[in-house]
């Protein structure tokens, strides 16, 4: 509002009452340069328009730049499954920070334009119906709850155990994918693996008193012995003539268990999945894709 | 020698409250002759090296967890008692994930009803463990088992089944609330009104969740089972499996309990006809048609007799308590495998270490008071040559303000006189 100062006294006692300003500084800030500055960039990295949808995954800036499978099984099921329904997407190496509802992967679809809203992973499989108008394959077989049962806790189990708790792969392979890069800080290092190890153990303790590395292990090589039956002469899980769902939900595992590139010291999962010739093959047929 | 089955004990007209136990003894009872076994409701988990569940012992061998008993009563007979042995390749497969599936989903649906559900837990669960412990178990074990509970579940967010937690939530709200200030009552939050709140207050009402959950759990089970008298049979002269086994371990649990709120049994009887007259019938073939009860399991000579090899538990004694299974197993089991030997040492050498520490806790509490003590005394003393010394001080002190003073007026009375 414009200073009124010099027009007389009258408006001036009735509103000086509780709400007005003190002639002085009304005066100062009647002189006071008032410059609006232009919005700061957006930072260089971010595109300036977005025509790809992003898929904010685990991995490092090389693996995100060639579009590289994720190191983590979660993000890998869902990279794996876009890519193979078919709908066209850039990753972007992210953390749990980062997302709206605390894990990875997540989405920020291209359209419609301008759209903040992020696809959780719960939701992707929806939204990939609706762009590309794929088979829903849960409700195609009976069989695929149940089968997936053994990749979300016996496969699940042995991996978590594999990766965060067996010292030797924890130091040559978590201690890199995901520690190092969070920070430099060797405090906050030591922090965060204390936290990821017992993440892991308090995950594997909801279900028994103690840990049995040869129970796990068992279990798991149970559920390759059942994948493969089921697998069977197929190139695909459930016989499709496409991959989906259920095969990229193996191939997160199988993929990231064979992969020697990820510097395994003791790979006891691997041994028992090499067993099965048709698993392996599924995950080399898929890993063209990438 | 028989081999000795150890279970939680009975409840609910089954022969155990836990599923695993259920499926054991169904297995057990399935493909074990009668005399070969006893069934024990020792109820206390620390009786076993392994801190687990069923377990069973062969003098002094001990295996826990199904998968296990299974495979060792299949080698300790050479093969003769195994349910499985007719399996062919893909039903072996369909066993593995069956299995899988019943025991995270089923586990999960029965947490839910037997321990989440507040009704359920304070009306029936809570006093069915009350029955079948032994002083002090009984006070220490359900609540450990009930929030066990409560902790696989937490991530469904159906913490609202669960009324005191509730409860708790609307205290605190309100509290916080209250303490921001006079905050007028029509901007206090209210707490969220789920899906499950509504099923607190009325079974009736619908709850899509719990819907969906059991119909995820029930739909592909009843699809698999048909018209079959099992579920991997293939014609009518079949035998069960063990996945049978445990499948009825669970099902049973969701199926016979008479509980205060049935949601778990409506939503059974209403999608799963067939799942429900398969598990009633495999139930009267390994349980026996009468419903099992506690002193059944206890005084098994009293009571008409059971078609289960009930043996009575031993009571716990203090001697017992002394000579437990985890304190010595260290030392006494040669059968285990190498790693639970070194995790039951460790635990004994934990306990061990935990009773020289409390040893060592108490010596160096007394020392410390009377160290105390004699420290207080010696400071009194001390404190004694102090005010003298203090008080000399003072002298000192004061001397030198008399002596500031005089030369204060000195100086004033110089000025004084200059102004003069």
């Amino acid at each position: 509002m414009p200073p009124k100062g010099s027009e007389g006294p009258e408006p001036a006692s009735a509103a000086r009452s509780f709400f007005s300003i003190p002639t002085p500084i009304k005066v100062l800030f009647d002189k006071f340069p008032l410059v609006t500055y232009p919005a700061n960039d957006i930072p260089q990295r971010i595109p300036s328009e977005r025509r790809e949808n992003q898929l904010f995954v685990f991995t490092d800036a090389a693996g995100a730049r060639r579009g590289r499978p994720s190191f983590n099984p979660q993000c890998l099921k869902w990279q794996a499954y876009l890519k193979f329904v078919g709908i066209d997407f850039e990753i972007t190496a992210s953390n749990n920070h980062a997302s709206p509802t605390g894990a990875l992967p997540f989405l920020l679809p291209s359209l419609p334009a301008g759209s903040s809203d992020a696809i959780p992973s719960h939701k992707l499989q929806k939204w990939a119906i609706e762009q590309v108008h794929c088979e829903e394959e849960q409700q195609l077989n009976l069989r695929f709850e149940v089968y997936a049962s053994l990749l979300d806790h016996r496969i699940r189990h042995a991996w978590l155990y594999a990766l965060y708790l067996d010292e030797a792969n924890f130091n040559a392979v978590a201690r890199r994918l995901y520690i190092n890069p969070a920070t430099s800080n060797s405090l906050v290092r030591t922090a965060l693996e204390f936290q990821l190890q017992q993440a892991a153990r308090d995950e594997l303790l909801k279900t028994t008193r103690y840990i049995d590395v040869a129970d796990l292990e068992g279990d798991a090589g149970n559920a390759f012995e059942a994948l493969a039956a089921l697998l069977g002469e197929d190139d695909h899980f459930f016989g499709r003539p496409n991959p989906g769902l259920f095969d990229a939900s193996v191939f997160a595992y199988t993929h990231l268990i064979l992969d020697d590139e990820l510097g395994w010291k003791q790979n006891r999962l691997a041994q028992m999945l090499r067993k099965h010739n048709n698993l392996v093959q599924h995950r080399e047929r898929l890993l063209r894709f990438f | 020698m028989k081999l000795q089955l150890h279970v939680w004990g009975p409840a609910f007209g089954l022969p155990s409250i836990d599923a695993q136990c259920l499926a054991t003894v169904a297995y057990c009872s399935l493909a074990l002759p009668r005399q070969a076994w006893e069934l024990v409701a020792t109820s206390d988990p620390s009786v076993s090296p392994t801190g687990e569940l069923p377990a069973l012992q062969y003098g002094s061998v001990w295996v826990s967890r199904f998968r296990n008993i299974v495979d060792y009563l299949r080698q300790y007979s050479q093969g003769e008692w195994d349910l499985d042995q007719e399996l062919d390749e893909s039903k072996k497969a369909d066993k593995f994930a069956f299995s899988s599936f019943i025991e995270s989903r089923g586990q999960t649906l029965i947490d839910l009803s037997l321990y989440v559900s507040s009704q359920n837990y304070y009306g029936n669960t809570s006093p069915a463990y009350g029955n079948l412990l032994q002083w002090p178990n009984q006070w220490i074990l359900p609540p450990k088992l009930h929030s066990a509970a409560k902790a696989r579940t937490g991530h469904l967010g159906f913490s609202s089944l669960d009324l005191q937690a509730l409860e708790e939530q609307r205290e605190r709200e309100h509290s916080a609330a209250a303490a921001t200030g006079q905050v007028p009552k029509n901007l206090i939050p209210r707490p969220r009104d789920t899906v499950s709140t509504l099923l607190g207050r009325t079974a009736k009402q619908d709850s899509f969740r719990i819907d969906a959950l059991t119909s995820e759990f029930f739909e592909p089970l009843e699809a698999m089972l048909g018209q079959k008298p099992f579920l991997l049979a293939s014609d009518e002269t079949d035998l069960p499996s063990s996945l049978d086994c445990i499948a009825l371990g669970y099902l049973a649990l969701a199926l016979i309990p008479e509980l205060t709120f049935p949601w778990l049994r409506d939503a059974m009887r209403a999608k799963a006809p067939l799942l429900s007259a398969y598990t009633e019938r495999l139930r009267q073939r390994c349980f026996g048609s009468e419903s099992v009860e506690v002193a059944h399991a206890f005084a098994p000579q009293s009571v008409p007799p059971s078609p289960l090899p009930w043996r009575a538990p031993g009571r716990i004694s203090l001697a017992a308590v002394w000579e437990h299974p985890a304190v010595n197993a260290a030392e006494s089991d040669s059968d285990l495998s190498e790693k639970e030997k070194e995790i039951v040492s460790t635990y004994a050498d934990s306990q061990k270490k935990d009773m020289y520490l409390s040893i060592a806790t108490v010596v160096a509490g007394t020392a410390a008071l009377v160290g105390y003590v004699m420290h207080t005394g010696l400071l009194s003393l001390a404190v004694q040559g102090d005010d003298e010394e203090e008080e000399a001080e003072e002298d000192i002190v004061q001397n030198d303000a008399a002596f500031d003073n005089v030369v204060a007026t000195d100086f004033l009375s110089s000025a004084n006189l200059s102004q003069i």
